[in-house]
């Protein structure tokens, strides 16, 4: 497990985030909201598009990896605070480098995602470093889905 | 409709389509579901937090920013998706109240090798709230298909 302060983070470090099942009617509840294209809402026309069938929009795939990102930061402060540890505010993302989508995500599907530890970078501030860590979902087949390098703030311990 | 095709979208070509007010309540919708952070869920603790009260989650302001893109020209266009994207850059907070639109820019515009059916794009998105400021800006390919020989222009 990778500690949450800027300072607990080496170039290198990986971590699991843990995997989520994409259902139908999640697929299609996201492509509702903010991708109605055909290969995302309906199983005919997406079976003539060049998915061959309905996949997760790949902005859905990515803020599922958020969840899971959130989720295993959030237990790691509640078990600090259980320890009576100071657990470092929560820094903002700065934006996200080199996303790719390389396989679709189908109904049924269990992506498992991870973590590694790619830049480190002081900030003006004092207080914030800036973290590059790159996201990879995989499928249950070993397949790679997606990837991208989220840019995120993160406190720096106190002196 | 006509679909558009590769033909119908200019290089250097800057266009603003979009108008899409955001409430609290889909701001707290879309953080339960897939960024639960204070700052993303609850007025009272986002004022407490690095973001001065309640923000978008930067994958919402994406997910929106799709939205308007499918509406504007995805939904009627021979688009072949996009292998991925270059960058995101969330420069400023969407709050809830703020009234997004989309800025898009042509940066390039050549012929696939592999695929000479397939024009490929190199776009800019840009997302700006109602005080014009750029809150996220996007940029990566886009892949739309040429408009097959012999089709009468629109």
């Amino acid at each position: 497990m990778i500690g949450l302060w800027y300072e607990d983070h080496e170039v290198g470090q990986t971590a699991r985030l843990g995997a989520h099942r994409f259902t139908r009617e999640e697929i299609l509840d996201f492509a509702r909201k903010f991708d109605p294209q055909p290969f995302h809402l309906d199983e005919q026309a997406a079976a003539k598009s060049i998915f061959g069938g309905l996949c997760a929009s790949g902005w859905h795939t990515v803020s599922v990896s958020m969840r899971l990102l959130v989720d295993g930061r959030h237990a790691q402060r509640k078990a600090m605070a259980k320890d009576g540890e100071k657990a470092p505010p929560l820094g903002l993302g700065r934006g996200v480098r080199d996303l790719r989508w390389s396989a679709p995500v189908k109904p049924g599907d269990v992506i498992a995602f991870s973590l590694r530890v790619e830049s480190l970078r002081e900030t003006r501030r004092p207080d914030w470093g800036l973290i590059g860590m790159r996201i990879v979902g995989v499928n249950q087949d070993g397949r790679e889905v997606c990837a991208y390098t989220l840019m995120g703030l993160a406190a720096r311990r106190p002196v | 409709m006509d679909l558009l095709y590769f033909e119908d979208f200019p290089p250097d070509e800057i266009v603003e389509y979009g108008d899409r007010l955001v409430t609290a309540e889909e701001i707290v919708e879309f953080g339960r579901e897939f960024d639960p952070q204070p700052f993303h869920l609850d007025e009272a603790a986002a004022r407490e937090s690095v973001a001065g009260g309640l923000i978008a989650s930067g994958w919402h302001s994406a997910a929106l920013m799709m939205r308007m893109n499918c509406d504007a020209f995805f939904l009627h266009s021979a688009s072949q998706g996009s292998p991925g994207i270059e960058s995101i850059d969330w420069l400023k907070p969407v709050r809830p109240g703020d009234r997004l639109s989309v800025r898009r820019t042509t940066l390039s515009a050549r012929t696939s090798r592999s695929r000479p059916d397939v024009g490929v794009f190199e776009m800019r998105f840009e997302l700006l709230n109602q005080d014009r400021d750029v809150v996220m800006r996007v940029q990566g390919p886009l892949f739309i298909r040429r408009r097959p020989n012999g089709e009468a222009q629109p």
